[in-house]
């Protein structure tokens, strides 16, 4: 809502500097968003008459002027050609200070000296127009300031309205507001009941669309004279609060609307058939609106017509046949009310907002109309000539009335947390329209019907609260009595985005929205996903259902950028459809949409469950690309590949079992599943170098991994084990097995010997080549042996022996010399 | 006696010796030259047995205190040479120190994460718990308990991306306090972070962002207990010079409402150019109530009996505020350039 000052004060007294206003306001009303400067800042502008008008001498473009000033004549410089002598023009004297910041001095242009400037509307601040000096009508007086007419120097406040509050849409809630901050009274315009006029009653009113109108007005105004403009006065203000002069009757209406919070339609009664009708559009019924688009409309759109078609889009936008023109002499104004939702939904529908239908969709208030009309009816007749019907048509038939809320003091300092004296509040609610009552010691308030957010007792202590001044409540801190901390499975996340990060990863978020292409390079259906209905683009129609895709494209970003390489990881939920069983799809919706479970009660926690259809699963991601991080001049590089991402999924998941896997976006010999015990917990590899390309990374190694939550434990609750002070023994045994051999299956074998003094195996290297026959490796491993008492070597080589031989018996293998 | 006084030659000269030696090898030859087998000393003290029983006494004492002593000094001498021969070898070995170490790889946690642990330990400090819900949301959840019944005209401004019928992606952490409060009898004090989408994309706004939301329930909590804790927190976020207003707000399902503001931590108040504020010497950084009586209905507890509040906040804006990041897109993109930063 934008405010202007000049028009506020005529309806509240106060003696506060714009900023010291904004301040007010945001402490104990609502959010200012800004403050706007309109004409001069400061100075003064004369109403002049130009006596002389002609070429400049120097200057194809430049004219000069004598003008009057009201007993002195000065020279002045004009770059528009439009004054003339005789004309009346506003004339901005030198030392004023433009809206822009400049000052205006004496100046000489090209040679000539010019006093001050004539003004622009743009300059002065009351339209856009800025094709000509403002010529000023016969009322204005030479030589008085312009100021005395309207105004020249506007501040405008920008008040975020909040939506509750249709009542602050209007200069006069916004004076009662002000007034009831200062504890001081507002005034609002006095207005006359009509005579004279044409009747309304030569034309009718039907309401058939009763549940979407609560009200409906209407009044005649007659003897109108065609083609006129409204006043400068009533422009500086409609231009000021953001809105664009259109002609007379028209500018009077949304003056009022201004003024009232309550939009205003009028008609030139001339093209109205017989009278209105307010009613729901036909099905396929067709409108041509101002804006000159054709719409289709339906039975969900109310319409208001006369006997023969649609005139208006009910509290949205008018069509271009009954609308008030420069010929217009006969009006007829409607004053209503609407179904909010309806309004709201119609201009959704449409993709239609316009000042009124923002309005009309908070529901404003009916018993407004019949102010809104008085005065609006007037002014038209004021500004414009023409006379105002005696008679209103009026629809109304369930009068809203005030209603009554209680307020307890008590409850008021409980929920405030500061000390409220009863009159203090009483007097507070006053103001802001209320009437209160005293019932045995407690209040019991009235509440007038514009103030529609008031209907409960929290609400009538947020207006106490905020008027008595929320920097009056203290801090304090509750005693809580239970105590707090971070869950079991809280910690473990914590801790694991914690170890990636210390061993050298980028945490990084990403969207968890992906195209087609992300489906397809998974090798997943689209039915394995979860579709996003109104996406903000192709690129997201899908929810991921991996967190692949999002990191690879992140790589890919940062490769763009010349990173040689990079490892990122990304902690979150993947998505998968898992719709609802047959038949309880009904039992569903009614869960999703209204909370209802069938069966409720403690056992209703599964059943919601499956009436959600979608599982989210947490899980981590880590993509290892490139050169993860170049060499030093002591340390080599550390590059993508398999192992590399194996030995993070090692050191997050113990007891990490690996099994060869294929997986269509991995490569098919180096990758595989994470298993913990027999369940599968995610899955390690390199990618395959196709997908790799798909994500502009070819040339790349790319090696990743992604795994369930759940199954990371970076740092195991640890249990003491005893150890013995006998020195441990070590010893080497390089055996030669055939290629194929899994080297993993190998230790589980010795590991399956259970050895009694086998402490530690460690694989120190795995040969292929001249040395070994082909189709052979040759694996060294180093065990450390270790027992209660000193170990012999007799019996460390039999353990030795017993090992070698297991590995012969089940892997063919030969211990190498 | 002539032995004796050859002894004393022999010592002086081996005294010398040692003193002159400028190595250790030097020493060990001196050592071989007047202690070794073959030395005047050791042949000397062989022949004592050959003397009088008087003379072998007084010989024997003689030699035996000048090997001590030539001993003695070899001792000392070696010790003194080593330790020179030592640190003339470590000169040798010296390094540039100015290379740089070997580098312990650093990784970096997002920055909305970081505010989100801050914060969240604060609350866990006070006693609270850290609640958890799902990021698809039911229609019911998301909205209508918490005041926002289908129709409501708050629900356009919420720019919701939509699912299968009656599921959302969550517009705002909200509707974890409500299965919270569902699922417990009061009191309840939990925080809930998480991520939330708005079908939205600009630079001040992404389709997913994070937001913490707080809930508290209990007997006699009052605004200003709402106030309290907030400052509180955050002065621990952001500092403790921290001064803190609260403004009237609007929120569905709190009444009455406050937006919080924050005194600046740049420019505190005083400087009208300052980036951060622009002059106006607050950041507008939360928003809260008490908890709305409906809500607190709508989950069975009775609001005669308890209050509460409820707060929120943009973790993602804290971040760019705490760290000077002027752009929110740069959080979700993985970009190391920027992730590298914290």
């Amino acid at each position: 809502m934008r405010v202007p000052l000049s028009w506020l004060r005529e309806y509240v007294d106060f003696d506060l500097s714009a900023d010291e206003l904004v301040e007010l306001i945001s402490l104990r009303v609502q959010e200012v968003d800004g403050v706007s400067r309109l004409g001069i800042r400061e100075g003064e502008v004369v109403v002049g008459e130009v006596r002389e008008f002609g070429p400049h001498p120097n200057a194809d473009r430049l004219f000069v002027a004598r003008v009057d000033l009201g007993g002195r004549e000065v020279q002045i410089v004009a770059g528009a050609p439009n004054p003339y002598p005789g004309a009346k023009v506003p004339v901005v004297l030198p030392g004023s200070v433009m809206a822009d910041g400049t000052k205006l001095g004496k100046a000489k242009l090209r040679g000539l000296e010019s006093y001050g400037m004539m003004m622009s509307e743009r300059e002065l601040g009351i339209s856009s127009d800025h094709g000509g000096i403002l010529l000023l009508d016969d009322s204005f007086e030479v030589g008085r300031p312009v100021a005395d007419y309207f105004p020249v120097s506007e501040t405008v406040l920008e008040i975020d309205v909040f939506p509750n509050r249709p009542d602050l849409w209007g200069m006069i809630g916004v004076s009662r507001e002000l007034a009831a901050v200062l504890g001081t009274d507002h005034r609002i315009p006095e207005t006359s009941p009509g005579s004279g006029g044409e009747p309304t009653g030569a034309y009718g009113l039907r309401v058939e669309a009763e549940d979407l109108c609560p009200r409906y007005d209407l009044r005649r105004v007659s003897g109108v004279a065609p083609g006129s403009r409204a006043p400068l006065w009533m422009r500086q203000r409609l231009y000021a609060s953001g809105m664009r002069p259109i002609n007379a009757v028209v500018d009077a209406t949304n003056y009022v609307m201004l003024e009232t919070g309550q939009p205003i339609h009028a008609f030139d009664a001339e093209k109205v058939r017989e009278g209105i009708v307010v009613r729901r559009a036909r099905e396929g019924e067709r409108i041509t609106l101002l804006d000159g688009s054709t719409r289709a409309l339906d039975e969900e759109v109310l319409l208001i017509a006369d006997e023969e078609k649609g005139l208006v889009i009910a509290g949205v936008m008018g069509a271009e046949d009954a609308e008030v023109g420069d010929e217009t002499t006969d009006v007829l104004v409607e004053v209503a009310t609407f179904d909010g939702t309806n309004i709201m939904q119609t201009s959704q529908r449409l993709g239609l907002r316009t000042d009124a239908s923002g309005r009309f969709e908070r529901g404003l208030d009916p018993n407004m109309v019949g102010y809104a009309m008085d005065r609006v009816t007037a002014l038209i007749a004021s500004v414009c000539g023409g006379l105002v019907a005696e008679d209103t048509l009026s629809h109304y038939p369930e009068p809203v009335r005030p209603w009554r809320v209680p307020l307890r003091v008590e409850r008021a300092e409980l929920l405030l947390g500061i000390p409220v004296d009863s009159e203090e509040a009483a007097a507070r609610l006053t103001r802001l329209g209320l009437s209160i009552e005293k019932e045995n010691g407690r209040l019991s308030t009235t509440v007038p019907t514009f103030r529609r957010d008031l209907r409960r007792e929290a609400d009538l202590i947020e207006e106490v609260g905020r008027l008595m001044g929320l920097e009056k409540v203290p801090e304090m801190l509750p005693e809580i009595s239970q105590p707090g901390g971070l869950t079991p499975s809280q910690q473990r996340l914590r801790r694991l985005r914690h170890v990636l990060a210390d061993v050298g990863f980028a945490e990084a978020l990403t969207y968890p929205f992906g195209p087609d292409r992300w489906l397809e390079v998974l090798g997943a259906g689209e039915d394995s996903a979860v579709r996003v209905q109104n996406p903000l683009s192709a690129e997201g129609k899908y929810l991921r259902t991996s967190i692949l895709p999002g990191l690879l494209d992140a790589v890919a970003r940062n490769r763009s950028f010349g990173a040689r390489g990079a490892g990122l990881f990304e902690v979150g939920n993947t998505f998968e459809p898992h719709p609802p069983p047959e038949g309880v799809r009904g039992a569903a919706i009614r869960f999703r949409i209204a909370g209802e479970t069938d069966r409720p009660g403690p056992d209703a926690g599964p059943d919601e469950y499956s009436l959600m259809g979608v599982r989210e699963i947490p899980r981590v991601g880590l993509v290892l690309a490139g050169t993860v991080r170049p060499a030093g001049w002591n340390t080599p590089s550390f590059r993508a590949g398999f192992f590399e991402a194996k030995g993070i999924v090692e050191r997050l998941v113990p007891g990490a079992r690996f099994e060869p896997s294929e997986r269509p976006f991995l490569h098919p010999g180096r990758s595989a599943v994470v298993r913990v015990g027999e369940a599968e917990v995610g899955w390690v590899g390199e990618l395959h170098p196709e997908v790799a390309g798909r994500f502009e990374l070819d040339g790349w190694p790319v090696a990743a991994f992604e795994l369930n939550l759940g199954a990371c434990e970076p740092d195991p609750e640890p249990r003491f084990e005893p150890f013995v002070n006998v020195p441990a023994v070590n010893r080497d045994l390089a055996v030669v097995v055939s290629s194929q051999v899994p080297i993993g299956d190998m230790l589980d074998t010795i590991e399956g010997l259970g050895s009694p003094i086998l402490a530690e195996i460690r694989i120190f290297d795995v040969y292929e080549g001249p040395q070994v026959p082909e189709g052979h490796k040759s694996v060294a491993l180093s065990f450390t042996f270790q027992a209660q008492e000193t170990l012999t070597d007799e019996g460390v080589d039999a353990e030795i022996g017993r090992i070698a031989a297991r590995l012969g018996e089940e892997f063919g293998a030969t211990v190498r010399s | 006696m002539a032995v004796i006084q050859r002894i004393e030659e022999l010592k002086s000269g081996a005294l010398s010796a040692v003193a002159a030696a400028g190595s250790t090898a030097a020493l060990e030859d001196v050592r071989v030259r007047f202690l070794g087998r073959s030395a005047e000393i050791t042949e000397i003290k062989k022949s004592i047995g050959s003397l009088s029983p008087e003379d072998r006494k007084e010989v024997g004492r003689a030699a035996n205190l000048a090997s001590r002593e030539i001993e003695e000094a070899l001792r000392a001498r070696t010790n003194e040479l080593a330790a020179g021969e030592r640190e003339a070898r470590l000169r040798t070995e010296a390094v540039d120190v100015t290379l740089p170490g070997v580098p312990f790889p650093k990784g970096h946690l997002h920055p909305s994460m970081r505010v989100i642990d801050d914060v969240v330990d604060f609350f866990v400090g006070l006693g609270y718990r850290v609640a958890e819900g799902p990021e698809v949301e039911t229609d019911y959840y998301n909205f209508t308990a918490l005041n926002i019944p289908p129709e409501h005209p708050a629900r356009s401004e919420h720019d919701t991306f939509f699912l299968d019928e009656g599921l959302v992606l969550r517009t705002h952490t909200s509707p974890v306090q409500i299965r919270t409060m569902l699922a417990q009898e009061p009191p309840v004090y939990v925080v809930c972070p998480g991520r939330t989408y708005r079908r939205d994309s600009d630079p001040t706004h992404t389709p997913m962002f994070h937001q913490i939301e707080g809930l508290a329930v209990d007997r006699g909590l009052t605004l200003g207990h709402l106030k309290g804790t907030l400052a509180a927190m955050a002065r621990h976020v952001f500092g403790e010079e921290l001064k803190v207003r609260l403004r009237p707000g609007y929120f569905q399902f709190t009444e009455p409402s406050v937006e919080m503001d924050l005194s600046c931590f740049v420019c505190g108040g005083n400087d009208p150019n300052c980036t951060l504020c622009k002059g106006a010497g607050w950041l507008e950084m939360l928003g809260a109530g008490m908890v709305d009586p409906a809500v607190l209905e709508e989950v069975g507890y009775d609001p005669e009996e308890y209050t509460g509040f409820a707060f929120g906040m943009g973790p993602d804006r804290m971040a760019m505020v705490k760290y000077g990041i002027p752009d929110l897109r740069l959080f979700f993109e993985g970009d190391l350039r920027f992730l590298r930063q914290f």
